[in-house]
């Protein structure tokens, strides 16, 4: 879920840009570094980068009716992790604020922290976790992904909160505010995008295993399973 | 999609030097983000829309469409803001003054903002923004990868949309439990042919003597000074003609 460009005042605008920038940098570093010791592995970043686009841009089944995306943001942190995550997540949100207008030029730090920072690490925390307690992984993997959307949107209902505290009950009034104009669309979504993540990982351990042995900087859970 | 690709690589003022386009965009969606909405967000509107049909020569069916983009998130947004919660005497909401004002002004301004972000990218290709990313001190390795998914993304789109054909005249999307698993085959299908197209992709740049770095010409762009007096004119006037209407009107 995006915050339109304009939805946030000035100074929260400029905060958050603040805050998801050191994450953005450290990732980018990574990456270049990553990108000069392997060449090729560019072209792999930039392939991931844009099936994430295309991933956001399918509409999804909703059951409320409305048109709803998904975010593929956990499926991004369980395949590539969340530390490269940051970067790719903040080049697919520039283009879907340029080549789709969704989202916007001010809001855009406000969005890389709930799509690009937070969801992913979120993810990638409960996979991980998850794997630790040795739950099955379609349930691991649905988890990560459900409770990684859910993470996204309950950030941005409180960056909504901060910027827009409700004159009588202040920030908390709101965020409840927020969070339940959202609710109907995000949870069946959110739920929505987990079936969908566990049908594509599936898909990928039966018919690439070599493709995802290619990509070293991911889960070795899936790696490992693929391999054995 | 196509649509705002397509005007933004054809429309009258695409070889104008992003700058020129950048300042009075940018300049305007300032203005409109501290300066009173109520009366500084019409003009803004007003004003980018001029340039982006009359100037440009963007359709204006299209410029809507960019516009009516987050409609849905203001639709859900707006109501609510209107209203207020209660917790002290348990739950209850009520419409307040304040939050109707609220209401009103956030519409017009996300509008206003809006037709700011839609000439931007309605006039200038996303590889100039991309190009002067670097002049910005954006490492060129990381402008390369965007331009990289720039690419790669209009040829993925154009495989998920003939997948998502083929699927749908098999009633793959019939109900809502075939959806997803059609989604899934779809999108999982679709990473399988992205990294066999970066895979294809290296061998053949390999091929060429590829070493890490891909060379492309970026056309020159002369900035013209008076199309940059010109924007911050536009931006003055607008500025000091939304501030007095506002102290009118107070």
């Amino acid at each position: 879920m995006h915050i339109a460009e304009g939805f946030l005042p000035p100074l929260h605008a400029a905060a958050w840009t603040a805050v998801s920038l050191p994450f953005v940098i450290v990732s980018a570093w990574r990456v270049n570094r990553l990108m000069r010791d392997q060449p090729q592995i560019k072209l792999l970043l930039a392939a991931s980068g844009a099936f994430a686009f295309v991933i956001s841009a399918l509409k999804l089944p909703s059951v409320t009716g409305s048109c709803s995306h998904a975010t593929g943001t956990g499926l991004g942190a369980i395949l590539f992790g969340p530390s490269v995550m940051a970067l790719l997540g903040t080049i697919v949100l520039l283009f879907q604020t340029l080549l789709l207008a969704h989202g916007g030029i001010t809001t855009l730090g406000a969005n890389v922290i709930s799509m690009a920072i937070v969801g992913p690490w979120v993810a990638y925390g409960l996979l991980r976790g998850a794997r630790w307690l040795n739950a099955p992984l379609a349930v691991s993997v649905f988890l990560a992904a459900m409770l990684g959307d859910l993470a996204t949107y309950t950030v941005t209902a409180s960056q909504l909160a901060l910027a827009f505290p409700d004159p009588a009950s202040g920030f908390l009034g709101s965020f409840v505010k927020f969070l339940g104009v959202f609710a109907p669309t995000q949870l069946p979504l959110a739920v929505i995008e987990g079936l969908l993540t566990v049908v594509i990982v599936n898909f990928l351990r039966e018919y690439s295993g070599d493709e995802l042995k290619i990509l070293q900087f991911p889960l070795n859970t899936l790696a490992t399973e693929v391999r054995s | 999609m196509r649509a705002i690709d397509h005007h933004a690589w054809t429309n009258r003022w695409r070889c104008w030097h992003p700058a020129e386009k950048l300042l009075p965009a940018s300049g305007l969606l300032v203005l409109t983000l501290i300066l009173p909405p109520l009366t500084t967000a019409p003009l803004v509107l007003a004003g980018m829309a001029l340039a982006t049909v009359r100037g440009a020569g963007v359709p204006l069916p299209t410029l809507l469409s960019v516009l009516a983009a987050p409609t849905a998130f203001l639709l859900a947004g707006i109501p609510f803001l209107a209203v207020s919660v209660d917790f002290t005497h348990g739950f209850a909401l009520l419409p307040s003054q304040d939050g109707l004002r609220l209401a009103l002004t956030m519409t017009i301004r996300a509008l206003a903002a809006m037709s700011c972000l839609a000439f931007l990218i309605l006039t200038t290709p996303v590889t100039d923004w991309v190009a002067s990313l670097r002049r910005v001190g954006v490492p060129s390795g990381v402008v390369e990868l965007s331009l990289l998914t720039y690419r790669l993304i209009f040829v993925f789109v154009e495989r998920a949309l003939t997948g998502h054909q083929a699927q749908a005249a098999r009633l793959g999307y019939s109900r809502v439990d075939r959806s997803v698993r059609s989604l899934g085959l779809l999108a999982g299908n679709l990473f399988q042919r992205s990294l066999a197209q970066a895979h294809r992709l290296e061998i053949g740049l390999a091929a060429r003597g590829y070493t890490g770095e891909l060379r492309v010409l970026t056309p020159k762009r002369v900035l013209s000074r008076m199309r940059l007096v010109v924007g911050l004119g536009l931006v003055g006037l607008v500025g000091t003609a939304g501030s007095l209407l506002a102290r009118g009107l107070s």
